[in-house]
Parts: structure tokens; C-alpha cells; sequence
């Protein structure tokens, strides 16, 4: 069959509000930054396709508010979400401490979900307030992937997209043969019971 | 509870029966009060049993006449399962007193009072249905649906065709190219989800219906994946199949009342109007509280956000699932629209608070029970992803962020919060109320003026093309007056040969000098009266004269030599008369006979005449001729005239006068007459007038078939007068040559009387008599 690609995913970007999560997402879907460019309309949901070992795979990407306000209300973002991308910025230590807060919104609203840690802004080392290795702790003890990324830099940000892909796919692909090596065992047992009917 | 559901049931119920024993009440004083005013009268009546005005259901209440012999209660029930029953246009008949019972009600039936009965109506059955049936305690509700069951069932399953139609027509327009099998399958579907719904709507709660809704659409999904039919489809058009499937399915679910939207056993109608009231006490929440940066002062921003609320406005009029959604898809552009106006990237961090603003702004109808539905029965697939899923979610969290709002949320002082929201609804947010009703009205200015604009074209249209029919119609004229003008040249000889008066005058002096007198005097009243009628009558006369000359001449060839060319056409004249009726026109033949000599010498004397100008000449004679005979037949003529005349116009009343008096006249001068013809006929054949003949005929009967349609009322009021005439003109006429002279003048007199009173029907009333006037009126 012609499809255009072979998965489809939906990404959701969160974080606090002016870590940079619409510039990511702009900077990985048009390849642009919006600091002097003006931008199409739409930024907030965006498509692009991706090929990871010979499979295509479509993102669809999410953004959300930031704002504290609504972050009670945001449940309804995280349904059929396959990844999250949790951002700070690491100019702005108040959004990295709010990352814990945000892990675990994840984990009330969806319940198991490919993440990954990202912290954006990282350009200007002389402003730079979270460092690499706090990041790092937290995202290992977490075991959740880190990258440093500069939207407008145009750093890391393919690779973060990249790896959260391939995260996803393959636990897609491992919940399919899961769900085969499930369909086995209960053809079996059906079988089984027939014959237990037949004895009887 | 579902026994507490149960018991609110039977609350209801109680509530009804009290209501219909009161009624019933009612309905027996009505009926008591009547036995005792005319007891002796109705006194049979009292064979009545009671049971005769219980309800026909056998519950126990007393019926009503006006309810078909029901109380209130089942009446109702009766009536809504009879209207569901036309909602889904069932082929199943009702039963045949309900039937009758219904004309009455039908116009009623779509009041929105009907629709709330219908669906409490409904409420009760589907819970009575669905928890009542196994307690038989509660008798009387379970008979109910004894007798519901059979009946409202058929009837709810029942699609009307509709749909099916309505989804052909768009398949063929939206997928061309598919094979018929598509087609079908997709209908067979619809078909038998919509079966599914109703079936289950009744039984399962909301959110089990939902389940099975999408389940349903996972079976289509998979039966489009196996099945040979959508072998070739794309995906994409697999997934656009999708979407037309769930529209013609949801688009006539969602119309019928408590099936899918707002449905039964939810409180979505409740929530709907809370929301409302909400978001009327918050109308006071600004762009500064949302920190939206929106400016009401820029036209743009309040264009954008205008259109951005008439979006979500319509979101409500859309009927399926896939509708809405594109509302609010569309709705949702104009707001990010509206977030990236100062170049700065849109983000959700802005969309959010725009579109919650919005929603504020636009309070829509509805808007709860919508979006459930839209949860609840759109494709699942389709909520999780894509662009109209996004912004569906972005509204749904706009909605339950305005549910939950609170001083926090919008980071401003509890104490402030509540005095604003303590504040009348009609106070706060005047101005965007203002800035946003500029907006409607400069709207409206706008289709105004293209309206105007449109209207304008068209006159500019309308204009041209008048102007166009006027220099049309101008050039119209020009050819015409040029044709005429070419056609006069051509031919400019009519009028010049009957202005050759002297001649005619010399003829008449030759020929009698009674009749000269006489004729004269007549074209001395008629000239000046009739002007008009001049030209046609003798044109008339001399078409007639002539068509019939062509058609006797053959058949009666006798020996009648030379004689005159008068005669001939005296005979024209008269055969005219013969052919049209015979006995008036024996009368004056016979009348000429003795007269030969007169005509003789008057045709000599015309001959000559004739010959110098061709076609006038043939006029003139005829002209010329009918004088001489007036001379002498004057009366006769004249009568003759009138009896002709009579007879064509048919009034038995007067033919029977008319013919008497002809009749004895003929029996003496009939076979003279006869002899006549045989003389004249010959004469006929002469080349020259006929050959002028065939030339005027056309002309003639032209003149012929014009006047005739006027003549024949006039003809009555002729005949009528003339009739006390015409005896006389008749008997002492014919016989006696001597009695033209008396009658002549009478017969003018008669004459000019009638041109007096009218004119055009003397010019068509004497054809044939009147010619010699005629023949001198042109001088």
C-alpha cells in the first residue's frame, strides 16, 4: 500500500511557559527560528516525517500551555500521546525545578510513556544557571534521557527529535510482538480447552 | 441505583396518575353537570357504564372523547410513540384509531412543548425498559410496556430513505472514482450502525454507547483493511471514507432528540445552561486578566477575533462529529492568527488564554453538550491526532479551565475575583462587547455595501439592456416606417381610383335619377361621420364581392352575354348573399331582372372606365355598379342585407322573423334568380377583374377577417332595428319597382341613423347593400 508512512506518532512538548518549547518545535518542524522570521500560522501543531531503519515514521508534535494556570487542565493533552518532551530552560532555574512537577503530571495522565529531558537555551554559556551535571543526575536518576539544546542555535535539537522517535518506536514495536506472543498463548489455551470439552 | 431511579420513576408516575385522576374528575362533573341539565333527553345515556369512560388502556382513569377514549396520560404516550413513529418514517401503519385520532394532532406535533414531552416521555420508557420490566410489582407500568413494546419498536428502526439518497448523492460527488461496491458498503454500514445505536441507545448508558460507536468504527476501519472491495483505496481515501461514514451516520443521530446529543442520563443539558451563566458573570474577564495580548483598539485584531467567534458559533448548527471539529479547526486559526500578528511565533502558551478569551467572548450555544458529543462519537482516532484534534483538546481545556476558574487562575486578588463576580453580568466587558458589536455592524456594513454594490450592477445591467431594447425598438421603427414607405412606393394605388368621384357622380346621373338622389344623400350623412369606416367598407364589400364571384362563376356558367361588367359584379354581390344565405339574395336578383336596361346602359357606360385604370377601375365599377341597383333594388338590397345578417349572427328569435319574411319573397323570383346567376356567370370569367380580384382578394380577406370579429355583435342590434324595416322593405319592395323610391330613403335614413349611433358596426353591418355609399364616400 502507498501509505506515506508506516507510524504515526503524537509527541506533546511541555514545560513552563518561555522555555522555548514553541522554538524547538519550530526549529525541528520548518527548520526556522522565529527570532526574526515571521512565522506561518500553526506553529503549535506540527508535522514532520522522519525514516529510522527503513521505516517512515510520522511525528506529530504537540505544544502546550506553560502557564501554571493551566496546568491542572492539560490532562486532556495527554491522550494517545506516545512521548513527552519535558523542557527547561537552563538560563531559568525555576523551570528546571519545576520539571519534577511536570514528570509527574505525566505520570498521573498516561502510564507508560516515552520521555525525554531537554534543556533548551543552552547558547550562552555566561547565562547558562542549571548545569550540564545537576541535569544529568536528575535525568539519570529519573533514567530518563538529557539533552542540551539551542533552538536557536540550531543544537541538538535534531538529534533530542531523533532519539525520541526511535525511543518510541521501538517500544511500539515491542509491544507488538508482546501483544503476538500474548495472542499465541491464549489461541493455545483455547485450544486446550477445546479439547478439555471434547474429553468431557 | 437503579432502584433509586426506579423509585424517581415511580414518583413520576405518581405524579401523572394524580394529575390524570384529577382530570379525570374534571371530565365526570363536566358530565354529570350535562346529565342534569337535560335529563329527560339523555336520560339512555345513563345506560353508561363506568367502564365505557375509563381509558381504553384499562388504567383505570377515566378516557376522554378529545383523547380518543384515553386518559391524559396514555393519550400522551400514544401520541409521542405516534410521532416517533413519523420521525423515523416508517412504513409500519399505526393502528387504525390512532391513525384517525392523529390528523387533528399532527400540527401540534412540532411544538418544542411536543419535543420535551417526546423526550421525557422517552426518559421514562428507556428506564422503565431498562430496569422496570422485571418488577412486576409495579403493575401498571409494566402493562405499559406490554402494550409499547410491540408498537414503538418497529417503528424507531426504521431509516428514512433519506439518508440513504442523501448519502449516494454525496459519495457520488466526493468519491467518483470508487467502485459502486464502496458505495455500498459504506451505506450498508451506515445503515447498520444507526440500527445499532438506536437499538443499544435505550439499554446502555452514554459512555457504553460511545464504546460501541467506536467500536463500530474500528470494524469499518478493519473491514476497509480486509475486505476486496476497498482493495484498491487509497488510505487517505480510506480515512476520507471514514469521515463521510461517520458524518451520514451522525448527522441524522444527532438531530433526533436524546440519542446521542445531550442524550438521556446525563446532565448535559444542565451543564450547557451552567456554562452559560458562567460565562455570562465572567464576561468581565479582559485580555489583561488572561495576559493575552490583544489590542481592541487595532481593527484587525478585532476583525480576527470577530470571525474567530462566529466560527465557534456555528459550532453548534454542524450536525456531525467531523463538522464541529472543523469549527473549531477554523475557529482556532483566527485565534492563532491573532496571537501571531506582532511576528512573534504562535505558541500554546499564547493560543491557550486567546481561545479562552474567545470562548468568553463568544458564549456558545451549547457548548458543553457539544463537545461530549463530539468526545464521545467522533472517531477516537481522529480526537488523538491531527490538526483538529489538537485544537479540539486546546478547547476542551479552554472550557474546563472557564469551569474551574478562579481568583488564581487569573492571578488577581481573591477579594477583587469576588467583587467582580458579585458584579451584574451586563456591566463587565462593555467595552469588547462594544468593540466586537463595531465589528457585527461594520460586518454588516460591509455585505450592505456589496449588497448595494451587487444591486447597483444590476441596475447598471438593467440599464444597458433597456437602453439597448429602446435603440432596438428605434431601429425597430425605422425599418418598419422604411418597409412601409418601400411597400407605398411600390404600390400607391389604392386610394387614387375611388376619389374618381366625377365619373361615379355621371354614372349615377346616367344611370337613374332616383337612385342618384338617393345614393348621394346617403354619402352626404355617412362621408362626414365615417371617416374611418369609409376605407373598409368598401374594401369589405368588394372582397366579399369577389371571393365569392371567383368561387360562383365556375359553377354557374349560363349564356347571359355582354351585358355589363356591374352586372356581373351585381351578381358577385348578390351570389355573395346566395352563398351566405339564399333566400335575402333572391330578392333583389329578382328585383334586377326587370332592371336590365338600367344596368345595361349604366355598364356601357362604365365599361370604358375600367379599362383606362386597371385595378381601380374594377373597384369603382363594383362601386359604381351597386349603385345602379341600389337605384332600383335599394330597398331590397338593404333588406336582403339585414336578413343576411340575422342569419349569421343566429338568434332564433329573429331568424324566424327574418326568414318569414324572405321566404314568400323567394317562392315568385326564386327561379328568375336562378336564370340570373346562369346569364351573369359567363360574363365573370373576363380576365381583367379577375385577375384584379385574385389580387384584391388577399387584401380583402384581410380586411374581411378583421372586421369580422367586430361585426357580430353589432349585427344584433342592426338586425333588431332594421327588422320592423325590412317586412315591408320585403313585400312591397320586391313585387313593386315603384315602392324603392318610398323605402329608399327610409332604408338611408335607417342607414345613416345607425352610423349615427355607431359607426363601425353600419360600415360592417351593410357590406353588400351599402356599397354604392361606399363607392361615393371615397370622393
Amino acid at each position: 500500500m502507498a501509505r506515506e508512512f508506516d507510524h504515526l506518532f503524537k509527541l506533546l512538548i511541555i514545560g513552563d511557559s518561555g522555555v522555548g518549547k514553541s522554538c524547538l518545535l519550530l526549529r525541528f518542524a520548518d527548520n526556522t527560528f522565529s527570532g526574526s522570521y515571521i512565522t506561518t500560522i500553526g506553529v503549535d501543531f506540527k508535522i514532520r516525517t522522519l525514516e529510522i531503519n527503513g521505516e517512515r515514521v510520522k511525528l506529530q508534535i504537540w505544544d502546550t500551555a506553560g502557564q501554571e494556570r493551566f496546568r491542572t487542565i492539560t490532562s486532556t493533552y495527554y491522550r494517545g500521546t506516545h512521548g513527552v518532551i519535558v523542557v527547561y530552560d537552563v538560563t531559568n532555574g525555576e523551570s528546571f525545578a519545576n520539571v519534577k512537577r511536570w514528570l509527574h503530571e505525566i505520570e498521573q495522565n498516561c502510564d507508560v510513556v516515552n520521555k525525554v529531558l531537554v534543556g533548551n537555551k543552552n547558547d550562552c554559556p555566561s547565562r547558562k544557571v542549571v548545569v550540564t551535571e545537576d541535569a544529568q543526575r536528575f535525568a539519570s536518576q529519573m533514567n530518563i534521557p538529557l539533552f542540551e539544546t539551542s533552538a536557536k542555535e540550531n543544537i541538538n535539537v535534531e538529534e533530542m527529535f531523533l532519539t525520541i522517535t526511535k525511543m518510541v518506536l521501538r517500544s511500539k514495536l515491542e509491544m507488538k510482538e508482546r501483544q503476538n506472543v500474548t495472542s499465541n498463548d491464549t489461541v493455545n489455551l483455547k485450544k486446550n480447552h477445546k479439547t478439555k470439552k471434547k474429553c468431557c | 441505583m437503579s432502584i433509586g431511579i426506579i423509585l424517581c420513576q415511580y414518583g413520576k408516575d405518581c405524579q401523572d396518575q394524580e394529575l390524570t385522576s384529577l382530570s379525570g374528575k374534571l371530565e365526570r362533573n363536566k358530565y354529570t353537570d350535562y346529565l342534569y341539565s337535560d335529563q329527560h333527553f339523555l336520560m339512555p345515556l345513563l345506560r353508561f357504564e363506568q367502564s365505557d369512560l375509563k381509558c381504553k388502556n384499562g388504567c383505570d382513569y377515566f378516557g376522554n372523547p378529545q383523547w380518543q377514549g384515553y386518559c391524559s396520560k396514555c393519550h400522551r404516550e400514544q401520541m409521542s410513540r405516534q410521532r416517533r413513529a413519523e420521525k423515523a418514517s416508517s412504513a409500519t401503519l399505526p393502528k387504525p384509531e390512532q391513525k384517525k385520532a392523529d390528523h387533528g394532532l399532527k400540527l401540534t406535533a412540532r411544538s418544542s412543548f411536543s419535543k420535551f414531552e417526546e423526550k421525557r416521555q422517552r426518559q421514562s420508557e428507556t428506564l422503565k425498559k431498562a430496569n422496570l420490566l422485571k418488577f412486576t410489582v409495579f403493575k401498571k407500568s409494566s402493562t405499559d410496556d406490554h402494550d409499547h413494546t410491540p408498537e414503538k419498536r418497529p417503528p424507531e428502526f426504521k431509516i428514512p430513505s433519506m439518508v440513504n439518497d442523501g448519502m449516494k448523492q454525496d459519495f457520488r460527488a466526493r468519491f467518483p472514482n470508487l467502485p459502486p461496491q464502496v458505495d455500498r458498503d459504506s451505506r450498508v454500514f451506515v445503515h447498520t450502525f444507526i440500527m445499532d445505536v438506536m437499538k443499544c441507545a435505550s439499554v446502555m448508558t452514554v459512555d457504553e454507547l460511545s464504546e460501541r460507536v467506536q467500536r463500530q468504527y474500528q470494524r469499518f476501519m478493519k473491514h476497509m483493511d480486509t475486505s476486496q472491495h476497498f482493495a484498491n483505496v487509497e488510505p487517505d481515501t480510506k480515512e476520507q471514507l471514514m469521515d463521510f461514514v461517520e458524518k451520514h451516520a451522525m448527522t441524522y443521530l444527532h438531530d433526533l432528540p436524546s440519542i446521542v446529543f445531550s442524550p438521556i442520563g446525563t446532565d448535559d443539558e444542565r451543564a450547557d445552561r451552567a456554562m452559560s451563566e458562567r460565562i455570562q458573570q465572567l464576561s468581565w474577564v479582559g485580555e489583561r486578566h488572561l495576559e493575552c495580548k490583544l489590542d481592541r483598539n487595532s481593527a484587525s485584531c478585532r476583525q480576527l477575533l470577530y470571525k474567530a467567534i462566529s466560527e465557534l458559533l456555528s459550532m453548534d448548527s454542524a450536525a456531525s462529529p467531523g463538522g464541529k471539529l472543523r469549527q473549531v479547526r477554523r475557529c482556532c486559526r483566527h485565534v492563532l492568527a491573532l496571537c501571531g500578528r506582532d511576528g512573534a511565533p504562535a505558541s500554546a502558551d499564547d493560543l491557550l488564554p486567546a481561545l479562552i478569551f474567545t470562548v468568553l467572548k463568544a458564549n456558545p450555544p451549547r457548548l458543553v453538550s457539544n463537545i461530549n458529543f463530539v468526545t464521545r462519537f467522533c472517531n477516537a482516532q481522529r480526537l488523538m491526532t491531527g490538526e483538529g484534534g489538537y485544537y479540539f483538546t486546546n478547547l476542551c481545556c479552554a472550557v474546563s479551565f472557564i469551569e474551574n476558574l478562579t481568583a488564581e487562575s487569573l492571578n488577581m486578588d481573591k477579594k477583587e475575583f469576588d467583587c467582580y463576580m458579585a458584579m451584574p453580568a451586563s456591566i463587565g466587558g462593555s467595552s469588547w462587547a462594544a468593540a466586537l458589536l463595531l465589528c457585527g455592524v461594520e460586518r454588516e456594513a460591509n455585505e450592505q455595501r456589496a449588497a448595494a454594490q451587487k444591486a447597483r450592477e444590476q441596475l447598471q445591467d438593467l440599464q444597458h439592456r433597456a437602453d439597448r431594447l429602446a435603440a432596438d425598438s428605434h431601429s425597430f421603427e425605422e425599418q418598419i416606417s422604411k418597409k412601409v414607405q418601400d411597400v407605398l412606393s411600390k404600390t400607391p394605388l389604392e386610394i387614387k381610383p375611388r376619389r374618381e368621384l366625377p365619373r361615379i357622380g355621371k354614372l349615377r346621373e346616367i344611370s337613374s335619377t332616383p337612385l342618384i338622389d338617393l345614393d348621394t344623400s346617403t354619402s352626404e350623412d355617412t362621408r362626414p361621420l365615417q371617416d374611418v369606416t369609409d376605407s373598409r367598407q368598401p374594401s369589405q364589400s368588394n372582397g366579399n364581392a369577389f371571393i365569392q364571384d371567383s368561387q360562383v362563376e365556375p359553377q354557374t356558367q349560363s349564356s347571359k352575354p355582354v351585358t355589363a361588367t356591374e352586372d356581373t359584379e351585381k351578381l358577385n354581390i348578390l351570389g355573395f348573399e346566395v352563398i351566405d344565405k339564399p333566400s335575402p339574395t333572391k330578392s333583389p336578383q329578382t328585383i334586377d331582372q326587370p332592371w336590365d336596361l338600367k344596368q345595361t346602359s349604366s355598364l356601357e357606360l362604365l365599361t370604358p372606365s375600367p379599362l383606362g385604370y386597371t385595378p381601380f377601375d374594377s373597384r369603382s365599377i363594383d362601386e359604381l355598379m351597386t349603385p345602379d341597383e341600389f337605384g332600383a333594388d335599394h330597398l331590397a338590397p338593404g333588406l336582403g342585407n339585414i336578413n343576411y345578417d340575422i342569419d349569421l349572427s343566429d338568434f332564433s328569435g329573429d331568424n324566424s322573423i327574418a326568414e318569414d319574411a324572405p321566404k314568400p319573397e323567394a317562392k315568385d323570383p326564386f327561379s328568375p334568380d336562378v336564370l340570373k346567376k346562369q346569364m351573369f356567370d359567363p360574363f365573370a370569367p373576363q380576365p381583367q377583374p379577375e385577375s384584379l380580384n385574385s389580387i384584391l382578394e388577399k387584401f380583402d380577406e384581410f380586411s374581411l377577417t378583421y372586421t369580422g370579429n367586430k361585426t357580430l355583435d353589432p349585427f344584433e342590434i342592426v338586425h333588431r332595428g332594421a327588422d320592423p324595416f325590412s317586412p315591408p322593405g320585403f313585400t312591397g319592395s320586391l313585387p313593386q319597382n315603384s315602392s324603392r323610391d318610398p323605402f329608399s330613403p327610409v332604408q338611408n335614413e335607417s342607414t345613416s341613423i345607425l352610423d349615427h349611433n355607431e359607426s363601425p358596426t353600419a360600415a360592417s353591418l351593410l357590406p353588400s347593400p351599402l356599397q354604392p355609399q361606399s363607392s361615393e364616400k371615397p370622393s
